[in-house]
Parts: C-alpha cells; structure tokens; sequence
C-alpha cells in the first residue's frame, strides 16, 4: 500500500478541523484528503459516489475500501505517532467501543461542531464567496454567476 | 607521623571495581542486545553490529565518566571502617547510574524494535469492499 485517499465531509466543521489534524500530522503511508461529494472525489471513485457522506470512507491505492471505524483506524495506522493506537484500538477488547464512539460522533457531529464553534470548509468557502472576498476574478465571476 | 593511606586505597579498590562492573554491564547488553537490533534492522547484521558497537562505546564513556568524576570525597577515610563506608555509598551511586544506562538502553533497543516492527506492519483492520481504482 503506497496512499490512502480519504473521503471526509467537508460540510461538517469537526471533520474538516479533523482533516487539518490529519493533514499536519507525520504520515507513514501518505494521506490525500478528498471531499465526499466533491466533483474529484466522483471523478475518481464512481461507484463510492454518495449525495450524503454519512461515514468517513479511505481507500487505499489498490482499491481497498475503509469505511466508518475501520477507516478511522486506518487513519490512524496511516499516522506516525499513532499506528500504535491503531492496533491498540483495532484488538478485538476495543474495537466494540470504537465502533460505537465513531458512531455516537459521526451522528452528532454536525451538533457537535455547532457546539464547538468549528466551521466547515464549505461553509467558509460559501461566506467568502458570498462577501465577494476573493481578491481572483476568477472567485468572483463564480460569486456572480452564483446568484 | 605515618601519612593516612586509606584514601588512596579506597579509591584504588573504587576504580577497579566500578570499572569490572561496568565492563560486565556493557558485554552484557552487546552480546544480548545484538539480537535485538538484528531483528530491529529486518535482518541486515551488519548494521545491527555497527549500531550495538556504537552503543557499548557510549556506555562506557558516559559510565567510566561518572566514575571519574565520582572519585574525589570530602571526607575522608581513616580506618577500614570508614574505607568500606566510602566504598559502599560510591559503588552504591554507580550500580544506579549503571541500571539507569542500563534501563535506557534496554528502552532503545525496544524502541528500534517495535518501530521496525509497525513500519511494516499492515492495517490492523480488513477492508470492506475492493473497487478497481484509476489513476
């Protein structure tokens, strides 16, 4: 296995502060950071293609595909510092556990990023758009075009 | 007068038996640790040679160090009595220093190991579906 591609939900502020986490960590196998839904991400991955990103999704280079806990605990595998977790957390005493704190937080992970304050990608890219922001006319033929 | 010699006696039996026990410590962790590192370097014993080398050179360095700087006492012995004190509370100070050096050791031939190990090691999860991918 030489990358893993990871298919988040950018519209979620916790899973795009989660993505700069990832991003900013030191990675044994390369991480590359896709939004789910993403024209690149449907490109790429037709048959993974989902209006609603309800779980994390990685795949890896040969095709192999991580969803829910078990690609969160890739993800982790992938990381330096914490491949140790993952095996920790992949051992048959814990992986239950994961699997329902994964769930908890993906299903209140919207709630939870209000909460915290944590804005999404999208949403950002939305209000910089809107507020015409962008100093590229490129940026701001799309914000015309938009309304 | 007689001049006091139980201060130079004392450091002579300090120095030889402080170096005899780092000498040991140090033979033992270069010939046990060898396996270690040949294991930690996937099998390439000439590196893992050149590493154990390299690590006895530091312990005794750091060691024979210590017990040099170790050797001077303020008070000092004047009967056998106060000779076998000093002896004890210097070789005391240097059986820890040497388990310190030893227990350090020990944590980085663990180290390499376990690194050696994970670097290769795959997910610890199976996947839940193959795709073909495009480039």
């Amino acid at each position: 296995m030489r990358s893993l591609t990871v298919l988040y939900d950018a519209r979620c502020g916790l899973c795009s502060t989660a993505r700069y986490w990832l991003e900013g960590q030191r990675q044994i196998v390369p991480l590359e950071l896709l939004a789910a839904g993403s024209a690149e991400a449907r490109r790429r991955y037709p048959t993974l293609a989902e209006a609603e990103p309800e779980e994390l999704i990685v795949v890896s280079d040969e095709g192999d595909v991580y969803r829910g806990p078990h690609a969160w605990i890739v993800c982790l595998w992938a990381l330096d510092k914490y491949r140790e977790w993952s095996f920790r957390f992949a051992a048959p005493g814990l992986l239950p556990r994961v699997r329902d704190l994964v769930e908890w937080l993906s299903s209140r992970r919207h709630r939870l990023s209000r909460a915290l304050r944590l804005r999404p990608d999208a949403e950002i890219a939305a209000a910089l758009d809107a507020a015409g922001a962008c100093g590229s006319g490129h940026c701001a033929a799309r914000g015309e075009g938009a309304r | 007068m007689e001049p006091n010699i139980w201060p130079v006696w004392s450091y002579l039996v300090y120095v030889s038996i402080s170096v005899s026990l780092t000498m040991w410590v140090a033979r033992t962790l270069h010939k046990n640790g060898r396996i270690f590192l040949v294991d930690a370097f996937h099998g390439n014993e000439g590196l893992a040679d050149s590493v154990n080398h390299l690590l006895v050179v530091g312990f005794y360095l750091i060691n024979i160090g210590y017990v040099a700087l170790a050797l001077k006492t303020a008070h000092k012995p004047v009967d056998l009595e106060t000779a076998i004190e000093l002896l004890s509370s210097k070789i005391g100070l240097v059986l820890l220093v040497l388990g310190g050096m030893h227990f350090m050791n020990m944590i980085v031939f663990s180290r390499l190991r376990r690194r050696a190990l994970h670097d290769v090691a795959p997910p610890p999860v199976p996947p839940q579906a193959r795709i073909p991918v495009k480039a």
